[in-house]
């Protein structure tokens, strides 16, 4: 049994592995729906949505975006990056030092809270996991695309847990459609 | 007589001499077995050494990417205090370059948790609003770097050995050949012992009439250091003789060398002694053995004669005099030429100033929390790493916030002699890292750590949890009206209690924003007995406070204790938007080869509902522009927004106050160890060490994200009544749950028609500008 369990960890771990590795670095998306006002030199990067720690915010952008949407910045996104590598390595203790540096950045990201979430299930830490998933979709609230994700996080943190009615509900809320 | 003599001779001597025989066999065993002895010491030792490595301590890295809140001269003032110096970058790691607000940095080797840096050059910009971006010496952008982990001290046991040890590839070639110039000129030749070397030092000590030269080689000094006591008998000089050469047989000289010079005893700091010379460089010079130029190796080569008669920070005559005879003999033996010489006699010391910043109240939590997993003796010497979320920066900040307000408030108090204390926690709310302790006003002395043994009641700072628990039941709202009416109540001892407000007036009907912005204890208890005490007591552990506080009315104005550290734990949640971030100080060890011994992790879990706390953190952040901490706002950066509470124990025993802006909570106490009043209350006494603490890091506005389901409202301060800042002038905004059917002043013709401006729309749309605007109108 213990065995057994064992070995299921060992798949499971090399799955989320090869899953991450596999998955490209979400790139940033347009900002939806305007261009940026003619006139303004185009930005390497779309803006993150929320700014980070220790500037003032940004004034409010003309014409509003219709929807909060989650970006990484170029310093979050490589740390993201380097955090799937030293995963996909087996460094798991070195991954979350990683994401570490990156949510000092952007502590209110939640894209980093859904890296970290899926770096704990690999560790087979199904509660944090959990908890993760949770802050992750609180800090997308208005974003749908990363309100699946997180809720995608959420359901499986649950369903490690034996929660499989608990993770049902949170794919039935809306944004999981 | 003599025949007499002759005959007793004849007598004896076959039995005389056979028992010499005996006997100088006996000796010749014996000193047999004392080599064969004396060689397993050696062997067993030497082979299965290691060096006793107190543990170091590492502050957490100055990450460096483009949007980093870091200005020029603060890049400077890290490398400068990480003891970077400018100069030509190709003269090897440890040096910067700056024009204007562009570095050029070629950073050292340095471990971090996750990985070993090799050293790098990289190019950096800043312009006022902080790092604008990187380059690596090839060209291509570096999205993101960090500056050395600054060591904050080791882990060493009371009169304990302190080193760095260095690999025999660490080693200068002038230090491996100027020590053996001045202490060992036969080095390479002698077999452990030198006999030509102890007689030129008898005869220069005859010729002298006192000892000046010792004849002792380097292996003997190792031997002496390594497995000897200290006295001075022909016993021991015997021993030493005779380890020194068995271990000369066993061990390749170059490693007895190498071995001799992370043994060597360099100086003393305090209860610290500095052995070897990698420890000395670093001590002394603040810098890695490999940045040492002639004039400084030649200072710590001359240091092995007498560490403290040379030393060069009590005697830096005679510390100069030494270093200039070494330079001297140096330049004699061809291991520098003449001029390098001339210029290192030129120069100065060097000697960075003693001391430097040490944190003894941090360090005492690192140690508290290894503890758990480590023993004593590992922690002061099996060469661990630990690595911290100090921050050298906030640290400052709260040291120098909370010594210059206390000097202030003592000098303005009317108590005489007034003494007061205090103490500073800062952490990062979302991760649990605790980044600062303070633990009194001494700040470089080991002393009492009032932020992590000063169990104080916390008065008022317990009131969030009081609407917390108001909040999540779904029936209360920001603008719901309270009673600040007077309560008696009869306790179960049979004693009556008739708590009061602190001005000792009563406001009637509040809205419960303005009854927490105030602080208002009639309203509070009453909310809090209506609520129930068991609910609010739930609250409060799942916020993290360990132990269930009593169930008495009381426990509603504060009467639980609790250390500066507990009121951080309880505050992260409410920072963090109902998720409890488990404080951390250690982030991972490592072991002596860089393998990751123990990571602590980041654990997050759900306490309180996310709407519930951000419709509270909005009413806290009215504390700091309306309430009992108002001015707060006023005295950050412009367009800073911070929430908080104050807090005030009873006969203003104790002041406090607990706060958090987007990137940090910060917890400050202030009060008399002997508990006596201070006159004090959270805004007069803890909240200006709370500002400068804040102000100093620049810290990002509190900006949460606003959950689905919840939106912004005005409503008159002082009556909760729907309105407009264009009908109100005591307008504020609160957050409520959407859809929440407030009543709305009927005075006013601006008022019909209020925000929101357009309900239908999707709440994630209008939320943005909503919040904006209300930001807008907190600060301003």
């Amino acid at each position: 049994m213990v065995q057994e369990r064992r070995s299921l960890r060992l798949v499971a771990l090399a799955a989320a592995a090869l899953l991450l590795a596999g998955c490209p670095v979400p790139q940033p998306r347009p900002q939806a729906p305007g261009m940026p006002p003619l006139g303004t030199p185009a930005p390497e990067l779309p803006p993150a949505a929320r700014p980070p720690p220790g500037q003032p915010a940004p004034q409010p952008p003309a014409p509003p975006p219709l929807r909060r949407e989650n970006h990484l910045s170029p310093a979050t996104r490589s740390l993201v990056s380097q955090a799937r590598a030293q995963m996909a390595r087996g460094e798991l203790d070195g991954a979350s030092a990683t994401l570490d540096r990156a949510l000092r950045i952007e502590p209110n990201n939640p894209l980093l809270w859904i890296e970290r979430g899926r770096l704990r299930l690999a560790e087979n830490d199904a509660r944090q996991a959990e908890g993760c998933g949770r802050k992750a979709l609180a800090l997308a609230s208005g974003d749908h695309g990363t309100q699946g994700q997180a809720g995608r996080l959420l359901a499986d943190a649950l369903r490690s847990q034996g929660r499989n009615q608990e993770a049902q509900d949170v794919e039935s809320r809306p944004f999981m459609h | 007589m003599a025949r007499f003599k002759w005959r007793r001779w004849r007598r004896w001597r076959r039995p005389l001499l056979l028992g010499s025989i005996a006997a100088l066999a006996a000796v010749i065993v014996g000193a047999i077995v004392w080599v064969i002895h004396l060689d397993g010491v050696v062997t067993r030792e030497f082979q299965g050494r290691h060096w006793s490595v107190p543990a170091r301590v590492y502050a957490a890295p100055l990450e460096l990417y483009a949007g980093a809140p870091v200005s020029a001269d603060e890049l400077e003032g890290a490398l400068r205090s990480l003891h970077y110096r400018p100069g030509d970058l190709s003269s090897g790691p440890g040096v910067y370059r700056r024009h204007g607000g562009a570095f050029d940095v070629h950073a050292r080797r340095v471990r971090f948790i996750d990985e070993m840096r090799e050293p790098q050059w990289v190019s950096i910009r800043t312009d006022t609003g902080g790092i604008t971006g990187m380059k690596q010496a090839d060209g291509t952008d570096l999205p993101v770097f960090r500056l050395d982990p600054p060591v904050i001290g080791s882990v060493f046991p009371i009169h304990g050995e302190d080193r760095l040890v260095l690999a025999p590839d660490d080693v200068p070639p002038l230090l491996r050949s100027g020590i053996k110039l001045i202490e060992d000129r036969r080095f390479d030749e002698h077999p452990g012992v030198d006999v030509l070397g102890v007689m030129r030092a008898l005869w220069a000590n005859l010729r002298a009439g006192h000892v000046v030269q010792g004849g002792s080689t380097l292996t003997q000094q190792l031997v002496k250091n390594y497995f000897l006591s200290d006295e001075q008998t022909f016993g021991r000089k015997a021993t030493e003789a005779v380890m020194a050469m068995r271990l000369e047989s066993h061990v390749p000289k170059q490693e007895i060398l190498v071995a001799y010079l992370n043994e060597v005893y360099l100086g003393q700091d305090g209860a610290r002694a500095v052995h070897g010379f990698g420890l000395g460089s670093e001590y002394f010079f603040a810098k890695p053995l490999a940045e040492l130029d002639p004039g400084e190796l030649a200072l710590l080569i001359g240091l092995v004669k007498g560490p403290s008669y040379y030393d060069p920070r009590k005697h830096p005559d005679r510390a100069r005099a030494r270093r200039d005879l070494v330079l001297q003999e140096f330049a004699a033996a061809h291991l520098i030429d003449a001029a390098a010489s001339t210029r290192a006699i030129a120069s100065p010391l060097n000697v960075r100033p003693p001391g430097g910043s040490y944190v003894p109240a941090y360090l005492d939590l690192v140690r508290r929390h290894l503890k758990r997993d480590y023993a004593e003796a590992d922690l002061a010497a099996a060469g661990l790493s630990v690595y911290t979320s100090l921050d050298p920066r906030a640290q400052a900040a709260a040291e120098r916030a909370l010594t210059t307000n206390l000097k202030r408030l003592d000098a303005a108090s009317r108590v005489r002699g007034s003494h007061l204390e205090g103490a500073v926690v800062v952490a990062d709310p979302n991760s649990g890292d605790v980044v600062a302790v303070v633990g009194g006003r001494e700040v470089g002395i080991d002393g009492f750590n009032r932020a992590l043994d000063a169990s104080r009641p916390i008065g008022s700072l317990v009131k969030p949890a009081v609407y917390l628990t108001a909040l999540q039941t779904g029936r209360y709202n920001a603008a719901t009206i309270i009673q600040d009416v007077p309560i008696e109540l009869k306790l179960s001892d049979g004693s009556v209690w008739a708590p009061q407000n602190f001005e000792h007036e009563t406001y009637g009907s509040v809205p419960m924003a303005r009854a927490l912005a105030e602080s208002m204890n009639l309203a509070t208890v009453r909310l809090g007995l209506d609520l129930g005490l068991p609910h609010v007591a739930d609250t409060l552990q799942s916020l993290g406070l360990a132990a269930r506080p009593t169930l008495n009315p009381s426990m509603l104005l504060g009467t639980v204790e609790m250390t500066p550290l507990e009121v951080v734990q309880v505050y992260t949640a409410l920072a963090n938007g109902g998720f409890r971030a488990r404080l951390r100080a250690v982030q991972a060890v490592l072991d002596d080869r860089g393998r990751a011994l123990k990571s602590f992790k980041v654990q997050v879990e759900a306490a309180a509902a996310p709407a519930a706390v951000y419709e509270l953190d909005r009413m806290l952040t009215l504390v700091t522009t309306r309430g009992t901490g108002r001015g707060a706002a006023n005295r950050l950066p412009k367009g800073t927004v911070v929430a908080g509470k104050t807090g005030t124990s009873s006969d203003t025993r104790d002041s406090w106050f607990a706060g958090f802006s987007g990137t940090y909570l910060a917890v400050v106490w202030v009060g008399y160890d002997d508990n006596r009043p201070t006159g004090l209350t959270g805004a007069a006494g803890a909240l200006p060490v709370w500002i400068d603490t804040l102000a100093k890091l620049k810290s990002a506005s509190f900006d949460p994200v606003p959950p689905e389901l919840v939106e912004e409202r005005w409503i008159d301060f002082s009556d909760g009544l729907e309105t407009t800042p264009a009908c109100s002038t005591d307008a504020v905004a609160v957050a409520v749950p959407t859809g929440t059917l407030l009543p709305r002043r009927t005075d006013c013709a601006a008022a019909a028609g209020s925000l929101p401006a357009n309900p239908k729309a999707s709440p994630g749309a209008t939320m943005g500008d909503k919040i904006k605007t209300w930001f807008k109108n907190v600060v301003h």
